[in-house]
Order: structure tokens, then sequence, then C-alpha cells
């Protein structure tokens, strides 16, 4: 037994070695990644003094820096708009494409390759092939000069740029399925509609799952759009409302704030990664193609 | 089938109906709205002047334009050529067998979920900072003086900052797909080959690579398609409007239809319309060749 495991060993350290080179390049680039982040956290937590004499934390952690992010330069409001965003967007998300992925993948029906086709091929059309008339149509109808009004385009406008990734991205996760569990419903006297709903939709979770991660980190992290149709201060979203918090930032000289204002931004989609990064791996080459 | 007529419609309908609400009224509208000439954005259809292709006409005589797309073309073209290069090699050396696979896997992709713009701040404001950056300072830990005392972020060296803190965030998303594109190869090629004396480099030249050619046209598809849209990175690189360096194509139609940028002279939506479908273009051609230079159709495995 123990001679066994050490003739493992053996062989394990001769492979390692023969990898060594493989490990030292991968080490160099994550060790860059980790300084980087790392340094931009600890810089969060210290006064602009030090960071610009290369001292963190050389009088402790300054969580007023936080404080004064979150309250004076309202990181909460563009962080609350965010999440309104983003939660009401990806679960209209699921209610919108999970029926349609789930019929364009079942059912033969004329017309069925061309929606699909108009969906991929939309995930690689330039933004700037759609805003001009979105722009035109939104304007007359003077949708821009209300909140509420805009902050509801905003969402429409998120739900649907993402609409082909996410329904082509559902479409495999149906495709999979059985289809013994529609056959057995159908017998029982389940309904088609009523099938889906309760049967196929539960069944495809981890799909759903999956892509509205995606979906969240897309919205989170969505910057042109906003830009152009987020009308208002007030309705800002987090990347519009951080590069503009940036910009004022510089000429105040609060480089402290700006660091915790941009470990604010960033804190959401990386907390998710270190919890799902695993399933969000799988994902990228997994279920369709990111856009 | 004919019984589940109505559960397809009431299925589809909101789906199809957005999709052709954002993309595909708009992308028809934009074609057309190229070849006029249009004062407001607003304006309705009969306000508008046919000019032909007096948009595209005036867009290849504007040397600021002219700059953007050569900028787009050096970010795509070595930008593409950096990203490609560096995410085959991770790609090679997660699937060899390493430990810590999945550790390493994600780290190297974690740059892809941050947010641009806070992804970028970082670099500007602390790799490239001339005061405590990273580089000044391990330059001059280095001994590195001349190095160190580099400006970043002057006009000579912004576009290949930017190129550099770009690609760091675009190598994850690319390892990632030439990494399952290798795991699918069988294992039984190598072995074969180990057999036969071939030594992992003439491996990977003569079986992973020829097996790839599906993976390649993929990832070249997908950075063209992002490259194309290229337009936080660029934005927060340059602290004014028209900045030569950094300009691309998105950032020059802002400028000319939102902006109120002193750089513009006229406002004409249909040449943003224009750039739009000349991107589109790019986009098009970029497919169609990667479809006819790396056909993987004689090649079963």
């Amino acid at each position: 037994m123990a001679r066994e495991k050490k003739y493992r060993e053996a062989v394990n350290w001769k492979k390692e070695l023969r990898l060594f080179p493989g490990y030292l390049i991968l080490l160099i680039w994550i060790s860059f990644t980790f300084v980087l982040l790392g340094w931009v956290l600890l810089a969060s937590f210290s006064t602009t003094k030090e960071i610009f004499s290369n001292k963190l934390l050389a009088s402790g952690l300054h969580f007023e820096n936080y404080v004064k992010a979150w309250i004076n330069s309202d990181v909460a409001g563009i962080f609350r708009n965010s999440l309104v965003y983003s939660i009401i967007a990806c679960s209209l998300l699921i209610v919108i494409c999970a029926p349609a992925a789930y019929v364009l993948s079942r059912f033969i029906f004329p017309g069925n390759k061309l929606i699909q086709t108009g969906f991929v091929s939309a995930m690689g059309v330039p933004v700037v092939m759609i805003v001009l008339p979105l722009f035109g149509i939104v304007a007359n109808l003077g949708i821009l000069n209300h909140v509420l009004s805009n902050g509801m385009l905003l969402i429409f406008l998120y739900i649907g740029i993402n609409i082909p990734y996410t329904t082509i991205f559902l479409m495999t996760f149906f495709g999979n399925l059985s289809r013994a569990f529609e056959e057995a419903a159908a017998i029982d006297g389940c309904p088609p509609t009523k099938t889906f709903w309760l049967i196929m939709l539960p069944m495809a979770q981890p799909g759903i799952i999956t892509v509205t991660i995606f979906n969240f980190i897309n919205i989170w992290n969505e910057y042109f759009i906003s830009l152009i149709f987020a009308n208002s201060d007030q309705l800002r979203p987090i990347a519009v409302g951080l590069y503009s918090m940036i910009n004022s930032m510089k000429y105040t000289g609060d480089w402290a704030g700006m660091f915790a204002a941009v470990v604010i931004v960033f804190l959401p989609t990386f907390i998710l990664y270190i919890f799902l990064s695993e399933k969000i791996i799988a994902g990228v080459t997994g279920g369709g193609v990111k856009g | 089938m004919k019984r589940n007529k109505g559960m397809i419609i009431a299925f589809l309908a909101p789906a199809v109906s957005i999709f052709a609400i954002v993309f595909l009224y708009p992308i028809i509208r934009t074609i057309i709205m190229s070849f006029f000439k249009i004062d407001g954005i607003t304006d309705p259809v009969s306000k508008w002047q046919f000019t032909g292709l007096a948009n595209f006409i005036k867009l290849a005589n504007t040397s600021l334009f002219r700059t953007s797309m050569w900028n787009l073309f050096r970010i795509w073209l070595i930008g593409g050529v950096i990203v490609m290069s560096l995410a085959l090699l991770f790609a090679v050396i997660i699937t060899s067998g390493i430990r810590l696979k999945s550790f390493f896997r994600a780290v190297i992709y974690l740059p892809n979920i941050v947010s641009a713009v806070a992804l970028a701040t970082m670099w500007l404001q602390y790799v490239y900072s001339p005061k405590f950056g990273l580089l000044k300072t391990v330059f001059s830990k280095l001994g590195l003086t001349a190095l160190s005392k580099v400006q970043w972020l002057d006009n000579d060296h912004k576009f290949m900052a930017l190129l550099l803190a770009y690609c760091f965030g675009m190598v994850g998303y690319h390892m990632l797909i030439f990494a399952s594109g290798i795991e699918r190869i069988s294992s039984d090629y190598f072995e074969a080959a180990t057999l036969d004396g071939a030594d992992k480099l003439n491996q990977f030249r003569y079986i992973t690579m020829p097996l790839l050619k599906g993976v390649f046209r993929t990832n070249i598809t997908m950075w063209s398609v992002t490259s194309v849209g290229f337009f936080v990175w660029s934005q927060l690189f340059s602290t004014v409007t028209a900045d030569t360096q950094t300009i691309t194509p998105m950032v020059y139609m802002y400028m000319q239809i939102f902006g109120a940028g002193n750089s513009v002279t006229e406002r004409n939506s249909g040449l943003g319309a224009a750039i739009g479908v000349l991107l589109s273009v790019c986009v098009v051609a970029i497919f169609w060749l990667c479809n006819h230079l790396l056909r993987d159709d004689d090649l079963e495995f």
C-alpha cells in the first residue's frame, strides 16, 4: 500500500516538473490579476495621502471612504437603480424567453428556422445599428421627459437586447429534455400550456439559473444604451454613474473615495462569481455562444 | 400540430414582437437612413433628403473618422493577435493536466465579469498612474529608471496602454472557448502520435491546430463582434472629447449624434446611420472570410 503511494507520487513529481513552465506563466498572469484587484481593495481603505506616498493602510482601515462614496457621492442611488433594473429585466427575460425557446426547440412550424436565424444574427449586430431609430421613436413619444416612463424604457431595452441570447441559450436546454415527460402529461390529460409551466420549465432550472447569471452580469455592466437613454441623473445605472463620479472625483482629488466606488461597483458581480464561477464557466462554452 | 397552434403563437408573440421593435425595425430603418440627410434625429421621414452615397463619401473624406477606423483596425488586428496568442497559450497549459485547473481558469476569466468602467479605472488610475502606478513602482524597483519615468497616458503611449488594458480583460473569454475546443479532441490522437514518436510541439502543430479550425473561427468572429462595439474603454481613456489617439467609430458616432462636443460641425443622423452600416458590413465581411478561409468540412473528428 505504502509503496504504491510512493510510486504514484514519484510519477507526479516528474509530471509537475515537466509542467513547470506552464505553472510559471499562469502564476505570473494571475499574480498580476491579484495585485491589481488587491491593491485597489487596499487603496479603497486608505487615505488619499497614503495612496500617493505608496504606504497603503499606514493609518489603519478607513471605512469612511465607503461611507462617503455611498452617501455623499450617491453610489447608493446608482446601485439601487442597477439592482432594480437587473432584477426586473432578468425575471421578465425568463418569462418572455423560456416559452419562446421551448416552442422553438419542440415544434416544427413555418418560420421556426427563420426566427432562430434572426436571433442568432442579432447577436452579431453592432449596437450602433439600433440606437438611432430607437432614440427617434422614444424622443418623439416624449418618453424621456418622465422619470417613470424613462426608467421603464431602460428596462424594456435591457430586455430587448438580451432576448436573442437568452432564447438561443435556453433552446439548447429544452432540446435536451426528454419528450417522455410531455407524453406522460398528455396521457394524463394535462394541456400543453400547463405542461410547460408546471413540468418543463422547472426541469430547465439549471439553464435558467445560468442564463440569468449572464443576463445579470450583462445588464449590471451595460454602458452604451444607458448612456444614451437614461435622461436624468436619478435614473443612471451603475456603470454610467461610476463614470461621471470618477470624472468628478479626479477634480476633487478624492482618490480613496474613487477606489471605494470602484470596489462597490464590481463587488456584486465579483461575489456572484466567487460562488458560481464553475457554473458561469460551463455556461460560456456549454450552452450556446455569448454575444 | 394544429392543436398546438394557439400555444405556439402565444408563446412566441412576446419575444418575437420585442425582437421586432428592438432589432428588426431599427436595423431596416438605419440602413435606409444611411442614404439620407437627416437634420434632426426626431425628424419625420417627409423631412429626409435623399442623398445617395453622400454620407459614405463624406465619412471617407473626414479625417477624424478615418483615424477612428484606423484605430479600430489596429485594435482588431494587434489586439486580436495578442489576445488569441495568449488565450491559446493559456488554454493549452490549462488542458495539459495541471493541478488547480479550475482555480487558474476561474481567475483568468475573472476580468470578464468586472464592469468595464471599473476595470478601465483600475488600469488608468493605478497601473498607469505616473505618481503611484504599478508599472512605475515595478520598473523603479528593478532599477529601470528610464522605463519607470514613461508617461503611459501621454499621446505617444496612450494607444498601446489602452490596447494592453483591453486585451487583459478579453483573454479569459477566448481562452475558455479554446480550452473547450481542445478538450473535445479525443486523446486517442495524442496517444497514437506519442507512440509514433511525435513530440509535444509537433503534436500541437499537426493535431491540435488543424482540429481547432472551427474554434478559431468562433473566436475570431466573437472578437470582431466585440471589437466593433469598442466604446467604453475609448471614452475612459480620452479626457478630451476628440482624442485622435483613442477615438473609435462608435465614439465618433456618439459625438456626432448625441455629444455636445466642440468638434461637431453639422448634425446629420444619416452620417451616424452610415457608420452603423459600415461597421455591420465589416462584421459580415469578416464572418464570410472566416467561413471561407477556415473551412473544416473535410475534417471529421
